[in-house]
């Protein structure tokens, strides 16, 4: 279903009513107990080398890297820790790494006290999916992934339910 | 502690507007009031909610927040959330705008 509207409000509005996803809001997993990264505009390559570093460094037994959009990958490490350790472990990476859009990331979880990453489609951006594993994945990547599998059971409820709410026009030929 | 689901992006909602009134007291100090008028403004802003609970629970709080726009960062069990939603967001409409995580 497409609305014609005037006006960035409504274009805006529309935009989210029209998008694929059929959610006008994000969903993403929160928790401070397992350990997550957030790297925008940075090769794989690059996420991978700050990955393999991490888990060596802190011992976190070992990590999931998700790709969100082109250039931008999610990584989740296996270890539990407190929010104190993780705190001490993304302080460690921003720091080595200077990237700025993770150190910003950083700075926002801090303040909300728990590290998020979505799971939804925002705008032109795709769910994140798998796109490297390495060693155990247990502990908290299982509990991770069991979430996300939630979440996004819940996602699909809901786009099921705009369907069905949404008319559709059919036209005879 | 839990995983928590995250519900985030920027909306627009409705909120009365606040006036602000003197009284004076006792002591001869005059004291600022807030009253809540009936009179309206649209706002637009950015909220989250933070929810965890059962799975069912918090599918049923997920479309419950397509009409409930959270107060700031709400921090609520999936469960109380469905039982007083006035109490955790205002009505409104979610807007697609660019929003970090």
């Amino acid at each position: 279903m497409a609305m014609k509207v005037n006006g960035l409000k409504k274009k805006l509005k529309a935009n989210s009513f029209n998008s694929n996803n059929g959610l006008p809001f994000i969903l993403g997993v929160t928790d401070s107990e397992s350990v997550k990264l957030d790297f925008d505009n940075t090769r794989f390559k690059t996420v991978k080398y700050w990955a393999f570093r991490t888990m060596k460094w802190f011992k976190l037994k070992g990590f999931i890297i998700l790709k969100s959009s082109k250039n931008s990958y999610h990584v989740v490490f296996d270890k539990k820790v407190s929010w104190k350790e993780n705190v001490k472990i993304m302080a460690w990476v921003c720091l080595l790494s200077q990237h700025k859009a993770l150190t910003k990331w950083f700075l926002m979880q801090c303040i909300k006290e728990g590290s998020t990453l979505r799971v939804s489609e925002k705008k032109e951006k795709p769910q994140p999916r798998i796109v490297y594993r390495y060693g155990s994945q247990n502990n908290q990547i299982a509990e991770f992934l069991a979430y996300r599998k939630i979440v996004k059971s819940i996602i699909t409820k809901l786009q099921r339910q705009k369907e069905l709410c949404t008319p559709t026009i059919k036209t005879l030929t | 502690m839990a995983k928590k689901i995250a519900v985030y992006g920027s909306y627009e909602a409705k909120v009365r507007v606040k006036q602000r009134y003197w009284k004076m007291r006792k002591d001869g100090i005059k004291q600022r009031y807030w009253k809540k008028t009936k009179r309206t403004k649209t706002i637009e802003q950015s909220g989250r909610y933070e929810f965890y609970g059962k799975g069912r629970e918090l599918y049923k709080a997920t479309i419950k927040a397509h009409q409930y726009m959270p107060k700031g960062f709400v921090h609520v069990s999936a469960k109380k959330f469905l039982e007083n939603p006035e109490k955790y967001g205002y009505e409104g409409e979610w807007i697609e705008k660019e929003i970090e995580s």
